[in-house]
C-alpha cells in the first residue's frame, strides 16, 4: 500500500479559496478565546474629549460615540458574537444529524412524524420564532440563539437524511446486512463516514447564516447588555451616527461580511470535494408532490448504482 | 426514449411573458407620472387663498400616546395635542400667560375662584358649540374618569359654575393664582362633548377646537391634518396642510429632511453640524425639558440617602453634556433653566462632580465593595445610559441596563411605579408649581414614589405657599423659588442632568418658527414654495 | 425509487381513470402532509406564548387590582385554567375565524392591529419577489448563456458578496444612496397605494430592493447552475440542430426544466424574505408587523406576539403550496415523457 499524502489529491484543503478561508476563521476563531486580553485598550472606557476620531497610531480604527477605542471593542466582541452562532449551529447539528439519521431506520411512521415536525418548524421564519422566544424565556442573546439552532436542525435533518439515503441503499451495505452486520455497525462503519462530507457542508452553511442572524439580533438590541459589545451592536451604534462619522459602519459590517464570507467559502470548498451529488436539487418547504423532475431520478439512479 | 417536443395548450410561455412585460410596464408608466406630483400625503395640497394659508408642513416628531389628553400620559404630547386641541388659556414664548380661548378672567378678592370670559361663537370642528357648558363637561370628565392623568392636578377646582355661555367661574378648593397657567396646557385643552358617549375613541379620533383638524392617524408612523378654519386665532395659522411624523432613529431624521420627506425635524445637539452643513437652518429654543434620572428612595438600596447623594456626585454633568448634546444645554441641578423665573442660584453648584467623595459616601452607607443596581432606559436612548453606567462604574457601583420599550415605558414608570431607577426628563409644564406638582407631591405623575412614599410635609406647604402668591406680584419670584429649593432638598427623587433646548432643523422654505419656552406653537409660520 | 415522498410519483402519463384516482391520491397524500404541519406549526406558536410564565390576569387588571381573587376570577373567565391542548384548541379554532384575541395592553384586538400592518408588509413582500425574479432571473439566465465570461464571474462575484451582506446594511446603503445623496426617494415611512400609487410605490421600492437584493443572489446562482447543466443536454442541442431558434429554445425548453430548482429556493427563501421585512421596517421607520412583534415581544404582549407569529406561518405555508404547485405543473408538462 502505497503512503497516502498528507494533504489527499482530491481533499478540499488544496483549493485557495478554502485556505484563504481557513487563515480568516482560525484567526476570528482565536480572537474569540483571547480577544479580550488581547485587545490594545479596555474597550469599556469613556473618553468625552475623543469622540469619533478616525483612526491613528493610538486608536487603530478610530473611536465610537463615546470615546472607546473601536478595534478593542470590535475584539472583544468577537468572542459573543461567534460563541453564540457556533453554539446556535451545534444545537441544529446536534438535533437534526441523528434523526436524519435515524428516520431512515426507525420505520415509516417515525419518518413521516419527525419530517413534518421539520417542516413546521421551516415554516417560522427565524426572526420572528426568535423574538417570539425572547418574549417567552427572556430577552437573552442565548434564548434567540438557541431558537435560531432549532430552525437550523431541520436542513441538518433533510441533508443528512437524504444522504444517508442513497447510501443505506447501496449495494455493498445491503451486502453487509446480509452477512450479519447490526443496523448500529453498518451507521457507524459505513453510513457516517459517507454522511460527514454532507454535514459539514450544511455545518459551514447554517454558521454563515448563525452569523448573520447574531449580528442582526444584536443590531435589533436582542440580547445586547451594554457596555458589552457586539458585531452587530458596534454597527448599530454606527448607523445611529452615520452623519458623525459615515466611514464607522463599513468596519464591523466588513468584519461580519469577511467572516460569513469566509464560512461561504469553506462551504463551496467542501462541495466541490464532496461532488454535485451533496446538494440534489433543493427540496421545497412542503412537499405535496413530487418535484423530482426525469433527469433528477435519472441521475440518483445512476449514483446508486455506481456507489 | 423519446421527448416530446409539442407541448400541452394552455402553458404557453411565450405569450405570458408578453403580457407580464406589458403589465410591468403600464405599472411603471403611471407609477413614474404620478411621482410627477410632490411626494406629500395630502393629496393637492390646497391653498386656501382667501385667507392666504398654503402650502403643508411635515413636522418629525413623537406622537402622542394618546390624541386624548385625559389620558395622555406623557408631557410631551402637548405639543402633538395642541395641533388639534384649542386650550383656555396659552402661554406667550417667554411663558406668560395670555388669552385663548377665554379672552379674559378675574380673580376674587379672595383668590378662591376665578371668572373666565370665553370668546363668542366658538365651535368645535363637529360643530358643537365650545361653550362654558362644554367647558364644565370637560373639566369634570377630566376630574372624574377612572384612567384620567389629570385628575390631581385638576383636584383643586372643586366647582365650575355656568354663568352664561361665554362665563364660567372656577370655585377653588384653596387659594391658587396659577389656575389660569394650569388652563394653558393640556388641563386647559377643550375636547368636544359630543365625543365624550364613546371615550374609547378620542384616544385615536380626537375632535377639538384647535388649529388642525385630524384627518387621519396611523399608530408609530404618522398623522395628517389639515387647516381648521373656525379655530379662535385661524387668522394666524398660514400652513393648509400639515403631518406628524415619528421617524424612531436618530439618521433616519436626517435623511427624511434631505430628501423633502419632513421639513420641519426635531433633532439632537449632535447632529446639528451635520444640518447646517447639510444647508438646513437650525433653531435653537430655550425651553423647560430638562433630563433627569427618576429615583425611587422607598426601594432598596435608594432608600439610603447617602448612596443618592453619592450618585449625585458621581455623575459628570459636563461629560454628559459634551458627549450627549455637543454642548448645547448647560448642567441642572434643578427643575427650571436659567432664565426662567423659577431658577433658583442657590442651588447652582449643587453637586459638582466628585467621584471620591461618591466613594466614601458609598462606603459610609456600607456599599464599600460595590454596588449593583439596575438603571432603565427606554430603547432609543441607550447613549445616555451607557455613559452614566461608565460614570457610576468609577465609584464601584455596577449597573446593569434594562431597557424598556417606548410604548411601555409612562405605563410602568409614572402609572404602575415599579421601575426604581430610570433615564427620563421632564417635557414642562405650563405652570410652574404645577411642575413641581408633578415632579414631588405624592399623587404627581412623575412622583416614582407614589403611594409608597409621603411628600415631606416642608415640600406640601412650601408648594401651597406659592400658590397663594398671585403671579404679577413682586414675592411671587422669592416663593416660587423657595417651593423648588425646599423641593429639591427635601425630595431627591430626581437627579437632575442638563436642560435640553428644543432644537429645531428645518428648510429654509419655513419661516417664522415661534420660540416658545414650554409648547411649540404654529402662529406665524409660514411655508413658501 | 423515489422514497422520500409519499403521494404518487408522476410517471408516464395514465388513462383516464387511473389518472383520477391518482389525483385523488396526490390530494390526500398532500393533505395528509399540509395538516400535520399547520397544526404542528399553529402549535409550536401557541406553546411559545403558554411558555412565558407571564401572568396576563394581572398585567390586564394593573398591579393595584392584582389581588389573587381577582387574578383567579379573570383565569377562568380568559380560559386559562384550561389544559394547555384545549386552551390550544380553543386559540386555534378563534382564530381561524378572525379572531386572535386582545393585546394586554391597549385593549386593541390583535387582529385590528395585523391588519392594519399587513398591507405594508405584503407591499414589500410581493414586490420584492417580483425584483428578485426579475433581477435573479435575468442575471442567472445572462449569466448561464454567456458562461465563462466577464459578466458570468461578475454575476458570481457579485452575489457571493451580496450574501455576505446582512438586509439591514443593504439598505442603509439604498438610503444613503438614493435618499440622501440623490434626493431621489423617501428615507423613511409608508403611504397606502390608497392614497395614491405614486408615493405608495416611492415609500415601498427602497425596502423592497433591500429585501430582494439576497433572494435574487440566490437565484441567480441556482438557476445559472441549472441553466448551465440544462442547456448542456442532448435534447437542447438537439432541438437547435433541428433548426429552432435560439431564444425559442432558450425559454420554452431550457428555462422551463431548470427554473425549477430556482422556484424551489425562491419559496424556501420566502421565510428569509420575511426575515428582512423587519430589518427594513427598522431601518425605513415602516409600520410592519416586525415592528408590532419587537413592540410585543419587549412588553410580553402574548396574544399580539402569537397572533403575528400565526399569519406569517400561515403566509409561508401558503407560498410555498403555491411554488409546489407550479413545480407540479412544470414538472408535468416538462416530463411529457414516454418512459
Amino acid at each position: 500500500m502505497s503512503r497516502r499524502p498528507l494533504i489527499g489529491q482530491r481533499s478540499w484543503l488544496r483549493l485557495p479559496s478554502a485556505k484563504i478561508a481557513l487563515v480568516i476563521l482560525a484567526v476570528v476563531i482565536f480572537l474569540s478565546i483571547f480577544g479580550s486580553a488581547l485587545a490594545p485598550q479596555n474597550p469599556l472606557t469613556i473618553n468625552a474629549n475623543a469622540l469619533f476620531q478616525g483612526p491613528s497610531a493610538h486608536h487603530l480604527l478610530g473611536t465610537d460615540y463615546l470615546g472607546r477605542d473601536v478595534l478593542s471593542r470590535l475584539m472583544a466582541g468577537t468572542r459573543l458574537s461567534v460563541l453564540t452562532a457556533f453554539e446556535a449551529v451545534g444545537i441544529g447539528l446536534v438535533l437534526g444529524a441523528p434523526l436524519g439519521v435515524a428516520t431512515v431506520f426507525l420505520g415509516k411512521w417515525f419518518d413521516f412524524a419527525v419530517n413534518r415536525v421539520s417542516d413546521a418548524l421551516m415554516t417560522l421564519p427565524y426572526i420572528f420564532f426568535a423574538v417570539a422566544v425572547t418574549a417567552a424565556l427572556g430577552n437573552g442573546l442565548v434564548q434567540a440563539m438557541s431558537a435560531v439552532g432549532i430552525l437550523l436542525a431541520p436542513g441538518f435533518f433533510r441533508v443528512t437524511r437524504a444522504a444517508t439515503l442513497e447510501f443505506a441503499r447501496a449495494q455493498y451495505v445491503e451486502a453487509a446486512e446480509l452477512f450479519g452486520a447490526s443496523k448500529l455497525h453498518v451507521i457507524r462503519v459505513h453510513v457516517v463516514r459517507k454522511v460527514l462530507p454532507t454535514i459539514a457542508v450544511t455545518t459551514a452553511m447554517s454558521a454563515a447564516g448563525a452569523l448573520l442572524a447574531v449580528s442582526f439580533f444584536t443590531f435589533l438590541g436582542i440580547g445586547v447588555t451594554p457596555p458589552a459589545p457586539t458585531w452587530g451592536g458596534v454597527l448599530s451604534s454606527d448607523l445611529d451616527y452615520l452623519s458623525q462619522a459615515s466611514w464607522a459602519p463599513f468596519i464591523p459590517g466588513a468584519l461580519i461580511a469577511v467572516t460569513v464570507g469566509a464560512l461561504n467559502a469553506l462551504a463551496d470548498a467542501f462541495r466541490d470535494r464532496v461532488g454535485p451529488g451533496a446538494m440534489p436539487v433543493p427540496d421545497p418547504v412542503i412537499k405535496t408532490h413530487s418535484t423530482l423532475t426525469q433527469s433528477d431520478r435519472e441521475a440518483t439512479d445512476a449514483r446508486q448504482t455506481a456507489a | 426514449m423519446t421527448f416530446r417536443v409539442r407541448l400541452p395548450g394552455r402553458f404557453r410561455p411565450r405569450t405570458a411573458y408578453r403580457v407580464a412585460a406589458a403589465a410591468a410596464a403600464i405599472v411603471t408608466i403611471s407609477a413614474l407620472a404620478a411621482c410627477g406630483s410632490n411626494g406629500s400625503t395630502a393629496a393637492g395640497a390646497a391653498a386656501d387663498s382667501a385667507t392666504g394659508a398654503s402650502g403643508t408642513l411635515n413636522w418629525e416628531w413623537q406622537l402622542p400616546t394618546s390624541w386624548d389628553p385625559v389620558t395622555s400620559s406623557a408631557g410631551w404630547d402637548m405639543h402633538a395635542l395642541g395641533l388639534v386641541y384649542a386650550s383656555i388659556t396659552t402661554l406667550d414664548p417667554k411663558g406668560t400667560v395670555e388669552a385663548g380661548l377665554a379672552s379674559s378672567w378675574k380673580y376674587a378678592s379672595n383668590g378662591k375662584s376665578v371668572t373666565f370670559q370665553l370668546r363668542p361663537g366658538l365651535a368645535f370642528t363637529d360643530g358643537t358649540a365650545l361653550n362654558a357648558e362644554a367647558v364644565k363637561e370637560n373639566v369634570v370628565r377630566g376630574q372624574t374618569q377612572a384612567n384620567s392623568t389629570e385628575a390631581s392636578e385638576l383636584s383643586v377646582i372643586s366647582k365650575v359654575v355656568v354663568n352664561s355661555a361665554t362665563s364660567f367661574t372656577l370655585d377653588l378648593t384653596q387659594v391658587d393664582y396659577q389656575v389660569p397657567d394650569l388652563l394653558a396646557g393640556k388641563d386647559g385643552m377643550m375636547v368636544s362633548p359630543a365625543s365624550f358617549k364613546h371615550v374609547g375613541g378620542i384616544p385615536t379620533a380626537p375632535v377639538g377646537a384647535g388649529p388642525f383638524k385630524l384627518t387621519s392617524y396611523v399608530p408609530d408612523s404618522h398623522a395628517d391634518l389639515v387647516r381648521n378654519p373656525g379655530y379662535w386665532d385661524a387668522s394666524q395659522i398660514h400652513i393648509a396642510n400639515f403631518t406628524v411624523q415619528d421617524i424612531t432613529e436618530p439618521e433616519q431624521i436626517l435623511a427624511a429632511l434631505q430628501s423633502g420627506q419632513v421639513n420641519v425635524a426635531y433633532i439632537a445637539g449632535n447632529q446639528v453640524a451635520a444640518a447646517e452643513a447639510a444647508g438646513f437652518k437650525v433653531d435653537v429654543i430655550p425651553s423647560e425639558v430638562v433630563n433627569e434620572l427618576d429615583i425611587q428612595t422607598t426601594s432598596a438600596p435608594f432608600n439610603n440617602p447617602d448612596v443618592v447623594e453619592a450618585i449625585n456626585y458621581a455623575i459628570n454633568r459636563q461629560a454628559i453634556l459634551t458627549v450627549q448634546a455637543s454642548g448645547y444645554g448647560s448642567i441642572a441641578y434643578q427643575p427650571f433653566p436659567k432664565g426662567f423665573v423659577g431658577y433658583s442660584s442657590k442651588l447652582a453648584n449643587l453637586y459638582p462632580y466628585n467621584p471620591t467623595l461618591a466613594k466614601q459616601l458609598l462606603a459610609k452607607a456600607g456599599y464599600k465593595n460595590g454596588l449593583k443596581i439596575t438603571l432603565t432606559a427606554p430603547s432609543t436612548d441607550s447613549a445616555l445610559a451607557e455613559q452614566i453606567q461608565g460614570q457610576l462604574a468609577q465609584v464601584g457601583i455596577t449597573a446593569t441596563i434594562g431597557n424598556i420599550s417606548t410604548d411601555t415605558e409612562t405605563q410602568y414608570l409614572y402609572l404602575d411605579k415599579t421601575i426604581p431607577f430610570a433615564v427620563d426628563g421632564t417635557a414642562g409644564r405650563m405652570s410652574p408649581v404645577e411642575m413641581l406638582d408633578v415632579l414631588y407631591s405624592q399623587q404627581g405623575l412623575m412622583d416614582v414614589d407614589g403611594k409608597a412614599g409621603t411628600t415631606p410635609a416642608a415640600v406640601s406647604s412650601a408648594l401651597a405657599n406659592a400658590l397663594t402668591v398671585p403671579l404679577d406680584s413682586p414675592d411671587y419670584p422669592t416663593a416660587l423659588q423657595n417651593a423648588v429649593v425646599t423641593s429639591v432638598k427635601n425630595d431627591p427623587i430626581h437627579i437632575w442632568l442638563d436642560t435640553n433646548p428644543r432644537i429645531l432643523a428645518y428648510s429654509p422654505t419655513v419661516t417664522g418658527i415661534p420660540q416658545d419656552l414650554v409648547q411649540q406653537r404654529w402662529e406665524g409660520v409660514r411655508v413658501g414654495s | 425509487m423515489a422514497v422520500i415522498e409519499l403521494t404518487g410519483v408522476a410517471g408516464a402519463i395514465a388513462p383516464r381513470r387511473r389518472r383520477g384516482r391518482s389525483v385523488a391520491a396526490k390530494l390526500g397524500g398532500g393533505l395528509a402532509v399540509l395538516v400535520p404541519i399547520v397544526v404542528l406549526s399553529s402549535f409550536i406558536t401557541y406553546c411559545l406564548g403558554a411558555l412565558s410564565n407571564s401572568n396576563p390576569a394581572a398585567t390586564i387588571l394593573g398591579q393595584d387590582a392584582a389581588t389573587p381573587a381577582a387574578v383567579a376570577k379573570l383565569d377562568r373567565a380568559l380560559g386559562l385554567d384550561k389544559p394547555l391542548v384545549v386552551q390550544y384548541w380553543d386559540w386555534l379554532t378563534q382564530a381561524v375565524q378572525g379572531h386572535l384575541g386582545v393585546s394586554y395592553f391597549t385593549q386593541i384586538p390583535v387582529s385590528q392591529s395585523i391588519g392594519q400592518r399587513l398591507p405594508v408588509d405584503l407591499s414589500i413582500a410581493l414586490l420584492a419577489v417580483v425584483l428578485a425574479v426579475l433581477i435573479g432571473g435575468t442575471a442567472g439566465t445572462v449569466a448561464a448563456v454567456n458562461r465563462g465570461s466577464w459578466f458570468d464571474r461578475g454575476v458570481t462575484i457579485a452575489c457571493s458578496v451580496v450574501s455576505t451582506l446582512p438586509a439591514f446594511v443593504v439598505g442603509i446603503i439604498l438610503v444613503v444612496l438614493f435618499a440622501v445623496s440623490a434626493h431621489l426617494l423617501p428615507a423613511s415611512g409608508y403611504t397606502a397605494p390608497s392614497a395614491g400609487v405614486g408615493p405608495w410605490l416611492e415609500h415601498i421600492i427602497l425596502p423592497s430592493l433591500a429585501l430582494a437584493l439576497q433572494v435574487a443572489a440566490d437565484i441567480a446562482r441556482q438557476l445559472r447552475t441549472s441553466l448551465v447543466s440544462v442547456l448542456d443536454q442532448n435534447y437542447i442541442v438537439g432541438a437547435r440542430v433541428r433548426g429552432l431558434p435560439y431564444r425559442r429554445v432558450l425559454v420554452r425548453h431550457a428555462l422551463r426544466n431548470a427554473c425549477g430548482p430556482a422556484l424551489t429556493i425562491l419559496g424556501n427563501d420566502f421565510p428569509i424574505m420575511l426575515a428582512g421585512a423587519v430589518a427594513a421596517e427598522v431601518v425605513f421607520s415602516l409600520p410592519g408587523l416586525g415592528q408590532l412583534l419587537l413592540a410585543a415581544a419587549e412588553e410580553r404582549d402574548i396574544p399580539v406576539v402569537q397572533g403575528v407569529l400565526l399569519v406569517v406561518a400561515t403566509f409561508v405555508i401558503v407560498v410555498n403550496l403555491v411554488v409546489n404547485t407550479l413545480l407540479a405543473a412544470l414538472n408535468r408538462s416538462a416530463d411529457g415523457v414516454s418512459a
